[in-house]
């Protein structure tokens, strides 16, 4: 066997290592559940194909979301794990394109933090069989939310910035504002009921549904809301807090390190999320780690801890983590622990050197 | 190969404009077999073939490198494909066909005035509706680009390819990603463009293709064209 097809003989036993049910979903699938999930953004990458009443499918552009679904589809509850390689299709900006993909879901594990070991030493294991000793950059979603509901601000703005997380320009356009907010006193706000009738007139007139979107009640209410948020300003401290905390991104040790001084400076309790992260370290020996406080994917099914592995000239050869609130997207109750990566076996492919 | 083939708006106003601009800078468009025909030419540049094309087929076809230059809306270009811009180079904007991209919400949402207020009202729109938020465009490609920029993810585009306007109104979709001139026509539907909701400036421009395949001496006869109207390629 030549090297490449050897290596691509590891890959497949590693795949088939994990002790994991080996799925193999169809290559066409329903395009709905990726817009309702991942929502335009993503369904931009998918390929559409339309059958004859209309109804969208698309060529199968990852492996998490069908897996999931028939695992909710058979009755959640048992632990369950799977592996999978194959061909995945998304739009590239230069044309339509099929990749290979290879990675593990592991879900409703009695331990969340044993099943992202398995999963990062999986990423890892599949990393080295191409020879990548890879770069490995740390997200803590989890730790983010920890220090969102402990710094001291109105309610309503946990979500707003919650939103905001892991889209730089949005957060920074989001806090820019927040530090600019005006002092002036308020004018007298209208009542709700005259707001509401206000609104209900408006939308008669326009021909609007009071039901089918937008109700009345929910924009007068949020309207109040905006008011109220306006007045009750995030504190100077908070801002230059979350300011601080996402600009931290290092070397793993020392942004921890940096991390806890700022959480004693604020008198955050972050000690959980922190040493969670410091377990997980263990396991990752001699890698290159690093922490960066502002990364997490654009979605927010994402729970704990995230990461992404790159090698050499800086291309994300595997990406993944926990994502406890993804089952729950998806039509399961209640929330169910899941981690798992994929491999971008393409990618990996390219690092060998000819 | 050494003639160029210029693209001229087929039908209505923009055609008229088109030719009344070229006469004006001292070439005039012919088009022999009147509005039924395809073909036409420039007096005294027989290497010039003229071509008319529906306005957006223009800007597919500049994009693909099948035409040389012509005229069309910028809004085509970025809509027709995320590598629009990038394949194509404008040479002179003509001053006509003005008109906005723009984000409108329904007038009766008092606490919508900027995108950054759409952004939470998206957030929470599916757990809140049981769906998510849904915008009626016919600029797909331009709207996931901006709402992408902004931070919002969290929404559906509905097709819209005549009438808009009366989206909402209809129950088709919430919002409205439109153009529009003066801005009159989402005003009579109860539509409010957010402040910061402009997301393109269109106007009809005199654009080349940068993929066309230019050897030297067709991309020479290009400049000598150019140059009569006053304008470069630009690459």
């Amino acid at each position: 066997m030549t090297g490449a097809a050897l290596r691509r003989a590891n890959l497949e036993s590693l795949v088939e290592a994990q002790g994991a049910c080996r799925a193999t979903p169809p290559l066409l699938l329903s395009a709905d559940p990726y817009f309702d999930l991942a929502g335009e953004e993503f369904g931009r990458r998918l390929l559409l194909t339309t059958d004859t009443t209309g109804a969208e499918y698309c060529l199968r552009p990852d492996f998490t979301l069908p897996i999931v679904a028939s695992y909710i589809e058979d009755g959640v509850g048992e632990p369950a794990a799977f592996s999978y390689m194959g061909p995945i299709f998304r739009q590239r900006e230069n044309g339509p394109a099929e990749f290979d993909q290879a990675g593990i879901e592991l879900l409703a594990q009695p331990d969340g933090d044993v099943a992202l070991d398995q999963v990062l030493t999986f990423a890892r294991a599949a990393l080295s069989i191409f020879g990548v000793a890879p770069d490995i950059r740390l997200g803590g979603v989890g730790l983010f939310e920890a220090l969102l509901v402990q710094a001291d601000m109105p309610d309503a703005w946990r979500p707003r910035i919650r939103n905001r997380f892991g889209h730089t320009e949005a957060m920074n356009r989001l806090l820019t504002r927040l530090e600019a907010a005006p002092d002036a006193p308020r004018d007298k706000q209208p009542s709700r009921k005259a707001l509401v009738e206000d609104i209900t007139e408006q939308m008669v007139a326009s021909g609007l549904s009071l039901s089918e979107s937008r109700s009345p009640e929910e924009i007068a209410d949020r309207y109040l809301e905006q008011q109220a948020l306006d007045a009750a300003q995030v504190p100077s401290a908070t801002l230059k807090l979350l300011r601080d905390y996402l600009a931290i991104s290092g070397p793993v040790l020392q942004a921890l390190t940096r991390i806890e001084a700022l959480a004693a400076r604020h008198k955050l309790m972050l000690g959980v999320p922190i040493r969670t992260i410091r377990r997980h370290l263990n396991g990752l020996g001699e890698a290159r780690v690093t922490f960066d406080a502002g990364f997490s994917p654009r979605l927010d099914y994402y729970t704990g801890i995230v990461f992404e592995m790159t090698g050499p000239n800086g291309e994300v050869l595997a990406s993944g983590g926990q994502y406890d609130r993804l089952l729950e997207r998806l039509g399961a109750t209640a929330p169910i622990a899941a981690s798992g990566c994929s491999v971008w076996v393409d990618r990996l492919e390219a690092e060998v050197a000819p | 190969m050494s003639g160029i083939t210029l693209a001229v708006p087929s039908k209505g106003r923009l055609e008229e404009l088109t030719r009344e601009w070229f006469a004006a800078n001292g070439l005039v468009i012919t088009r022999p077999g009147g509005a039924r025909s395809y073909l036409g030419a420039i007096e005294g540049l027989p290497d010039v073939t003229v071509r008319f094309f529906p306005a957006s087929e223009i800007a597919r076809e500049l994009i693909r490198g099948t035409i040389d230059f012509g005229v069309t809306g910028r809004d085509l270009i970025h809509e027709t494909s995320e590598t629009g811009p990038a394949s194509v180079s404008i040479a002179k904007p003509l001053g006509f066909g003005n008109a906005d991209v723009v984000v409108a919400v329904p007038d009766a949402w008092i606490d919508v005035t900027h995108m950054h207020d759409l952004a939470d009202v998206a957030s929470d729109f599916r757990s809140r509706h049981g769906r998510w938020l849904r915008i009626a465009t016919k600029y797909i490609t331009i709207t996931r680009q901006h709402f992408a920029r902004a931070g919002i993810a969290e929404y559906r585009t509905v097709e819209s390819l005549g009438a808009t306007e009366a989206a909402p109104a209809s129950g088709v979709a919430d919002i409205v990603v439109d153009i529009t001139s003066t801005g009159s026509t989402l005003a009579a539907n109860g539509l409010r463009v957010l402040e910061d909701g402009v997301m393109l400036h269109s106007e009809a421009c005199l654009i080349v293709s940068r993929t066309a395949g230019w050897s030297s001496r067709r991309k020479a006869r290009l400049d000598a064209v150019l140059a009569r109207l006053g304008c470069a390629a630009g690459f």
